[in-house]
């Protein structure tokens, strides 16, 4: 635990490095390695049915009504760990928690429900709820209060399916179903927005005007070729096996 | 950045209902009074319902289709897009659970007109003439109550109709060619063709496939945007929203959509007499019809039997074997995902692009009956996302690292048959809908031999993906494609409808959809149902007089009508080759 212990809050910890130099990577309005390509800048060309649906999730973020306060910001950091954004600036970072709040506040779901599963509103609940008390029993604080390597611990030991604490909660929580549950609904929104579409070089709508280039991954004319940058997770990340060498603990 | 493609668009102008960039929908729409008994009531319009309404029309008789889901204007309720299509899906509850629950949902059934095949990947293989005899082949699963033979016809009726792109020369099950040229191919379909090429197997390039590769009537060609899943707003993949729902409504067919089948009430001569339905609002009704037929798939046509028990049939209708829900099958569906060096961008075409049937069939050497195909699959964002979640634990900056490969990666499907159980079933939970129906709880587990053949096909594709020059191959176990729950066969006492797809309980109740498969074979079931979709219709259509009015049985082959075909759709056929059969 002395190495975690040793970590400081200080914010430069949860940036991604170059890997050359080791030092953190300056947030960009664009991570990933499609520089210059935008799904966005080609809108006019998509039906409008699609611009509208996409549109509005860019520029109407709903209130929080489902969570309570205290869970929206518990959940808030959690989504911080499940989908870090450090390496993007605060213009550009994308918002999880509102829209997984409509989904649960609309009663939207996936059409069905594992028969060991509470539903999804009351799974989302009772996770925060463990979350949180895993932090108290394992060290005497709020999950809020810990430095951000024993929250990414206590979320890994979640990921791995074997929480060391909060067994009267997960007794009634299956810890694996939980963990997909969240990562899907992070996922979700994160990869729905059109910014990630740019970072992953992904070419979003394409109704009517389609593709053209089919083979070999050749980039449309209005797209970019990829120009790769390495780098590495930050080392108060766990969650990142093939380019961290931190997180030991 | 520059265009090259001339000015950006406007919203379309309102107007008629749009189906597809081409098609429009010709309204009014004829309506029956619910004073009216019509002849014929189909519970669902969706890849059975569609082609059954539209035959039933055409020859003459008055039909109602009820659809729980909306009547899709393309245009306008569909969009380019991932997080957008949900409401195409069957969402609404259900319960899943066993030793290896199925996840429901997006996966398979669909909610409005058209149902499953908005949102199909369109892969329209047949099933090999084996499948129909798997029990006297390998002593395991059902035979069917009908032969390969007897649905040859109407397989080459609906890969006009639909019609099916693919190559010239089909060489597994029956081997056949396509009407349809094949499509082009893009970088997953590539990546298959290199695996299995280096591995000496054989492969299909570009189908078999409903989707055009050319302008049919009133159909445009695939623009290869690779959003079939989400509904093709082009109106190039087949549905039957855009194939067989048109000629329908043309015949004096009424589709009636955004009404939730309740229950089947049955008279006092034990013969049905109607549906109870509600409306949007919530409101019920009830539509009186001589004959009905339960077209809601898998999962809600043994809901609605087993929600229709009443006195004399209290474990619910068509259920004296009680076979209603049983013997539910979904194919095994792992997604193999390999990472390329180079660029593969597969969200480019069709999903389903290429695929191999080489190892479909029983092979004596391997320790389980049956096969497996190996089809492309070519998940959006989003779902690879969740695949990399499941297959490789990946969460935070691993996560964000995987995505931002996400063009280096392909992805294969494997589809494995699995056997039918007995305890493989739907019943009915507790919990209710907003219509305050009990839900369906579906339960699912593998036994001993659908493991054997996850784990050897698993495997193959996972050579086959590394074959192809992947450095990192990775896998998911999945299913998709439910059938069953509601199977056909000779003897009332262990399956739920005959041959032609009428209950053994009740003469004017019959079933058509992928519920009344004994066994699924590893080929795509869409093909299939519309096939005996078909076949019901000339069967009910031979039979309406005595239907109508006795409990008389015939067994008797029907005509093949092949003028019941939607117009513009006949030709001399699709490509047989029995004349080049090696001796």
């Amino acid at each position: 635990m002395n190495s975690m212990d040793s970590m400081e809050s200080n914010g430069t910890e949860r940036r991604p490095l170059e890997s050359a130099t080791g030092k953190p990577l300056q947030p960009m309005a664009q991570p990933g390695y499609y520089q210059g390509y935008s799904t966005l800048a080609q809108q006019g060309y998509w039906d409008a049915a699609t611009r509208a649906v996409v549109l509005e999730r860019l520029q109407s973020v709903p209130p929080i009504r489902f969570f309570t306060r205290e869970e929206a910001r518990l959940l808030e950091t959690v989504c911080e760990h499940i989908l870090p954004q450090d390496d993007r600036d605060f213009a550009h970072r994308i918002r999880i928690v509102p829209f997984i709040d409509r989904r649960l506040q609309e009663n939207r779901i996936d059409g069905y429900r594992f028969e060991d599963m509470p539903s999804d509103d009351e799974a989302h609940r009772l996770g925060l709820k463990a979350i949180n008390s895993m932090a108290r029993e394992l060290f005497g604080r709020d999950f809020l209060e810990l430095s951000w390597l024993r929250q990414e611990w206590i979320l890994r030991q979640i990921h791995d399916g074997k929480p060391e604490a909060a067994q009267t909660i997960w007794k009634h929580l299956p810890v694996h179903r939980y963990w997909a549950l969240l990562v899907q609904d992070c996922v979700e929104v994160y990869y729905a927005h059109p910014w990630s579409w740019d970072e992953i070089g992904y070419g979003g709508p394409a109704y009517p005007r389609a593709y053209m280039r089919l083979e070999r991954g050749e980039p449309e004319p209005w797209e970019v070729k990829e120009t790769r940058y390495d780098w590495k997770a930050p080392s108060a990340a766990l969650s990142d096996p093939s380019g961290s060498e931190g997180g030991t603990h | 950045m520059k265009s090259p493609f001339g000015r950006a668009l406007a919203s379309a102008p309102e107007g008629p209902h749009r189906l597809g960039s081409m098609q429009r929908l010709r309204v009014p729409m004829r309506q029956y009074s619910e004073k009216e008994t019509v002849d014929f009531l189909v519970v669902g319009v969706g890849s059975a319902g569609g082609v059954l309404i539209q035959r039933l029309a055409r020859a003459g008789f008055r039909v109602v289709g009820l659809e729980a889901g909306p009547f899709w204007d393309t245009e306008r309720d569909w969009v380019s897009d991932e997080a957008g299509s949900h409401q195409l899906y069957w969402e609404d509850l259900r319960i899943t659970g066993g030793a290896n629950p199925l996840s429901l949902g997006a996966n398979n059934s669909g909610k409005g007109v058209g149902g499953g095949s908005v949102h199909w990947a369109g892969f329209a293989p047949r099933f090999h003439p084996s499948d129909f005899r798997v029990y006297s082949e390998d002593g395991v699963g059902a035979d069917w109550a009908i032969t390969y033979q007897d649905l040859k016809p109407y397989y080459e009726l609906l890969e006009l109709e639909m019609p099916v792109s693919g190559p010239a020369w089909f060489p597994w099950g029956d081997p056949h060619g396509y009407p349809f040229g094949p499509h082009p191919m893009g970088g997953v379909g590539n990546a298959l063709i290199r695996g299995c090429t280096n591995l000496g197997i054989g492969v299909s390039a570009g189908g078999p496939v409903a989707i055009l590769s050319g302008s049919r009537g009133d159909r445009p060609h695939c623009i290869y945007r690779g959003f079939c899943l989400q509904g093709c707003k082009v109106g190039a993949k087949a549905s039957t929203l855009v194939t067989h729902v048109p000629d329908a409504m043309q015949n004096g067919a009424e589709i009636r959509d955004r009404s939730m089948a309740a229950r089947i009430e049955l008279g006092k001569d034990q013969r049905v007499t109607g549906v109870a339905y509600y409306d949007a609002e919530g409101q019920e009704h009830f539509q009186k019809a001589k004959a009905v037929i339960v077209a809601g798939y898998a999962i809600e046509t043994p809901r609605l039997l087993l929600n229709s028990a009443c006195p004399g049939h209290e474990n619910g209708l068509a259920n004296s074997s009680d076979t209603v829900g049983r013997y539910l099958m979904a194919q095994a569906g792992n997604v193999i995902l390999g990472r390329f060096e180079e660029l593969v961008r597969m969200y480019k075409a069709p999903p389903a692009h290429a695929m191999t049937e080489e190892f479909y069939e029983t092979d004596r050497r391997r320790d389980f009956a049956r096969g497996f195909a190996i089809q492309t699959v070519s998940p959006l964002p989003i779902s690879f996302a969740k695949h990399m979640m499941a297959a490789k634990g990946a969460w935070g900056w691993g996560m964000r690292r995987v995505m931002m490969d996400y063009n280096h990666w392909a992805a294969f499907g494997l589809l494995g048959e699995i056997l039918p159980w007995a305890e493989n079933r739907v019943t009915l939970a507790a919990e209710k809908d907003q219509f305050g129906l009990p839900v369906a709880k579906v339960t699912f587990s593998l036994h001993e031999n659908d493991k054997r053949l996850v784990e050897f096909g698993k495997n193959k594709v996972m050579e086959v993906m590394r074959a192809a020059g992947a450095q990192e191959v990775v896998q998911e176990q999945r299913y998709a494609h439910l059938v069953g729950g509601a199977r056909m066969g000779h003897d009332p006492r262990s399956s739920v409808v005959d041959g032609f797809g009428r209950t053994h309980d009740i003469a004017n109740l019959f079933v058509c959809d992928g519920s009344i498969l004994p066994t699924q074979g590893s080929a795509n079931p869409g093909l299939t149902i519309q096939a005996l979709a078909a076949r019901t219709a000339d069967y009910l259509i031979s039979e309406a007089a005595v239907i109508f009015k006795s409990n008389r049985r015939h067994l008797d082959r029907p005509p093949i009508r092949r003028h019941l075909s939607p117009p513009g759709t006949h030709g001399r056929g699709v490509p047989r080759f029995g004349h080049l059969r090696a001796t």
